[in-house]
C-alpha cells in the first residue's frame, strides 16, 4: 500500500522528469501561450459589456468610438420614461414569479424523479428538458395559440407560465445533478431518530440539494428576466417585459437609452447573484 | 358587541386563498367588463408616446370605451394566431405590405366603408387607391439621405446612389424584413428597365450597388447617416426631418423620379366585435386636428386634404395636390406574390 510518505518524495521526481524534458524556454512559452488565451477569451467575454457601457456613457446619439465625452443623459431618459419603468418593474415582478414556480415546480419533480421508482423516468426527464431544445419563439407562439384557443386572453399569469416553462429545465437539470450524489442513509437515519418525513425533507434533505436548487433558481431568475421570444408572444398591450419594450423602441430610436437600459439589467444580475450571496451565501456551493 | 370569528379551519383557510387568487386573477376582467374594448396595433417611439399621452385618452374620453395599443411586434404573425372570429385586433395598424398580406389571407377588410367613415372624403386618392387595403392616414416619402458636411454637391437623382464616390458610405436595407428595401428594389426596376415589375433589372441594379452597408430597421440606418458611417442612404422624410432643430449635418434629398410612399395604413377586421367603433375610430384618426397633432410630432404627410400645417411643417411635407403627385406607391400586392422568390435573389446577391 502506497503511503502519504512516498507520494511526496515521488513528486519532486516527476517535476523533475518534466523539467528535462520541456526546456526551459520553452515552458515560458507554453505559460505566455496559456496566458494569452485566457486574455483573448475574457476580452471576448466582457468586450460586448464594454461597448454597451460605452455606448450608454456617451453622449451622442449614435454609436461613437472614441467616445467623445461621458453623460448621464440616457440614465436620465432611462428613468425617467414611463414605458421603460413599468416595464423594468413588470420584468422584476414576472422573473420573480417565475423562479418561484420553476423552483418549486422544478425541484419537486426533481425529487419525484430520482426517488419515486417513477415507470419511464427517462422519457420524463427528457420531456422536461425539452423546451430547451425547441425555438424559443415557437413555444411563445404556441402558448399564445393555446391561449388564444382558451379564451383567457394574455394575462400576466399566462406570461409567468411560459416563463416557467423555458426555466423549468434549469431547476430540474441542476436539482438532479445534486440528487445524483445524495446519500439517502443521511434520511434514513434521521428517520430512524425519530424525525417525520416533513422534518427530514426541511432539515436533512432541503439544506444538502440546496446548491442545485438555488443554482437553478438563479439561472431560471436571469433567464426569465431577459426572455423575449417566449414574451413576444404573450405579452398584453400596456404590460411589456423590458427586452419586449427595448426591441420595439430600437426600431425607431437606436440611442443610447438602449445602452443605459442593458446597463441597469447587468447590474440587476449583479445584484440578484449578490444578494444570494450575502443571505445564502453562494461561496459555499462554488463547487457547482 | 363584535361577533367572535370561529377558529380558522384548514378548509376554511384554503377556501379563503382560493377566492383571493381568484379574485385577484379575475378583477381586471371584472372591473373592464363594462368598458367596450377596441384592440388596435400601433407603433412605439413617438407616436406611442403621443398615443398614449393625448390621442388615446382622448378618443377614450369622447367614444367612452377603452382603448388597448399592442405596440409589440410581431402583428401579423398574431392575427393570423387567432380566431377569426374572434381576431385579437379590431382596427390593425401597420405598413401596406403586410396589410396586403392580412388582406389577401382574409385577416383585414380590404376597404374601408365610406358611408361610416365620413372623413374618407377628404383624403388624397392615394390613401384610397387600388394600391392600397383599408385606408392610408399618413404616409412618408422615401427617398435619400445625404450628409451635407462631406462635400456631395448637389443630389437630385435616385441613380446618384450608384456613383462609385459612394463606395464605402452607401446605405440600404435587408430587403426581405425591411419595407423601405422592398419599395426601393421596386424602384431599381423604374430606374433601370421597363417598370417595378422590372425584377431582372432591378437585381442586376443591386449587384451593381455594393459594396452597401445594409440594416435591419430604419433607426439603424438613422444613426449611422447620423454618425457618418454611411453619406447616402435610402431613407424615409420623417427619418431625416424628426432631427429638424437638432443642427445636425443631414438633408433629405427627393429625386427628380419620384419619392415613394410608405403608408401608414388602418384596416378593420372582419371578425370584429367592436364594428362601430373600429370605424368611429378610423374616421378619429383622420380628423384635421388629430392628424395635424400627430404629423408635427412624427413628421408624417397627413392624409387629410384639409389639415393645414404650421409653415414649418408644410414646407417640407407632402401636403398639396403637387407635392402628393410625386409619390409613387408600390404594388405591394404582386410584391407579395412573389416575396420567397425575391428573397432568395437578394439574398445570393447581398451574401456574395
Amino acid at each position: 500500500m502506497q503511503t502519504a510518505a512516498s507520494n511526496s518524495a515521488s513528486l519532486p521526481a516527476a517535476q523533475q522528469a518534466a523539467s528535462v524534458r520541456t526546456p526551459g524556454p520553452i515552458r515560458h512559452y507554453g505559460r505566455y501561450l496559456y496566458l494569452a488565451i485566457n486574455i483573448a477569451i475574457l476580452v471576448f467575454l466582457l468586450a460586448p459589456i464594454a461597448i454597451v457601457v460605452v455606448f450608454a456613457l456617451n453622449p451622442t446619439p449614435f454609436i461613437q468610438f472614441p467616445p467623445v465625452g461621458v453623460s448621464l443623459r440616457w440614465f436620465e431618459k432611462f428613468f425617467a420614461s414611463r414605458d421603460f419603468m413599468h416595464a423594468l418593474w413588470f420584468s422584476l415582478e414576472v422573473a420573480v414569479l417565475t423562479t418561484l414556480s420553476a423552483t418549486i415546480l422544478g425541484a419537486s419533480a426533481a425529487l419525484a424523479l430520482a426517488r419515486g421508482n417513477l415507470p419511464g423516468t427517462r422519457l420524463i426527464v427528457a420531456t422536461m428538458l425539452s423546451p430547451l431544445m425547441l425555438p424559443a419563439i415557437l413555444t411563445g407562439l404556441a402558448l399564445f395559440q393555446t391561449y388564444v384557443l382558451l379564451d383567457v386572453g394574455r394575462p400576466t399569469w399566462g406570461l409567468v407560465a411560459g416563463h416557467t416553462l423555458v426555466t423549468l429545465p434549469y431547476v430540474v437539470r441542476t436539482t438532479l445533478a445534486v440528487l445524483h450524489n445524495f446519500d439517502t442513509r443521511l434520511e434514513e437515519a434521521a428517520r430512524n431518530l425519530g424525525a417525520s418525513p416533513l422534518r427530514t425533507f426541511f432539515e436533512v434533505t432541503l439544506p444538502l440539494i440546496k446548491p442545485g436548487v438555488l443554482a437553478g433558481a438563479i439561472f431560471a431568475f436571469i433567464v426569465s428576466f431577459d426572455q423575449f421570444p417566449v414574451s413576444l408572444f404573450l405579452v398584453s398591450p400596456g404590460n411589456e417585459t423590458l427586452p419586449v419594450t427595448l426591441f420595439n423602441y430600437l426600431k425607431f430610436d437606436l440611442d443610447g437609452t438602449i445602452g443605459a437600459a442593458s446597463v441597469v439589467s447587468i447590474v440587476l444580475a449583479f445584484v440578484v447573484v449578490i444578494g444570494l450571496d450575502r443571505t445564502v451565501g453562494l461561496r459555499s456551493y462554488v463547487k457547482l | 358587541m363584535m361577533k367572535a370569528l370561529g377558529p380558522l379551519s384548514r378548509r376554511r383557510f384554503l377556501t379563503a386563498s382560493a377566492s383571493l387568487g381568484i379574485g385577484t386573477i379575475a378583477a381586471p376582467y371584472v372591473a373592464r367588463a363594462d368598458d367596450p374594448t377596441l384592440r388596435i396595433t400601433g407603433w412605439g417611439g413617438k407616436w406611442g408616446e403621443i398615443m398614449k399621452a393625448e390621442i388615446g385618452p382622448a378618443f377614450e374620453n369622447e367614444f367612452k370605451c377603452k382603448l388597448q395599443i399592442d405596440s409589440a411586434f410581431p402583428y401579423l404573425p398574431k392575427l393570423q394566431a387567432s380566431s377569426r372570429s374572434a381576431p385579437i385586433y379590431d382596427v390593425m395598424h401597420t405598413n401596406s405590405n403586410e396589410q396586403w398580406a392580412a388582406a389577401e389571407m382574409g385577416l383585414v377588410e380590404p376597404k374601408i366603408d365610406a358611408k361610416l367613415v365620413p372623413n374618407l372624403a377628404d383624403v388624397y386618392p392615394y390613401a384610397v387607391s387600388d394600391k392600397i387595403v383599408g385606408v392610408s392616414i399618413f404616409t412618408s416619402a422615401i427617398g435619400l439621405g445625404m450628409r451635407t458636411d462631406k462635400g456631395y454637391g448637389n443630389i437630385t437623382s435616385w441613380k446618384e446612389l450608384w456613383d462609385a464616390k459612394y463606395n464605402g458610405v452607401r446605405g440600404g436595407y435587408v430587403i426581405p424584413v425591411n419595407s423601405l428595401g422592398q419599395a426601393f428594389l421596386m424602384m431599381c426596376g423604374t430606374l433601370f428597365g421597363k417598370g417595378q415589375t422590372d425584377l431582372d433589372a432591378a437585381y442586376t441594379a443591386l449587384e451593381k450597388l455594393k459594396p452597401i452597408k445594409i440594416v435591419d430597421f430604419t433607426g439603424a440606418m438613422e444613426k449611422m447617416l447620423l454618425s457618418g458611417e454611411v453619406g447616402l442612404c435610402v431613407i424615409h422624410d420623417s427619418g431625416i426631418y424628426r432631427y429638424d432643430g437638432q443642427n445636425q449635418p443631414t438633408d433629405f434629398v427627393s429625386p427628380s423620379e419620384g419619392v415613394l410612399s410608405l403608408e401608414q395604413v388602418l384596416t378593420i377586421t372582419p371578425g370584429s366585435k367592436m364594428k362601430e367603433l373600429a370605424n368611429a375610430y378610423v374616421n378619429y384618426m383622420l380628423r384635421p386636428e388629430v392628424q395635424k397633432r400627430l404629423a408635427e410630432t412624427v413628421w408624417y404627410s397627413p392624409a387629410n386634404k384639409k389639415v393645414k400645417l404650421d409653415a414649418k411643417y408644410d414646407a417640407k411635407l407632402l401636403t398639396t395636390p403637387e407635392k402628393v403627385s410625386k409619390l409613387i406607391q408600390v404594388d405591394w400586392k404582386w410584391y407579395n406574390e412573389r416575396k420567397d422568390e425575391i428573397d432568395q435573389r437578394v439574398n445570393r446577391i447581398f451574401r456574395a
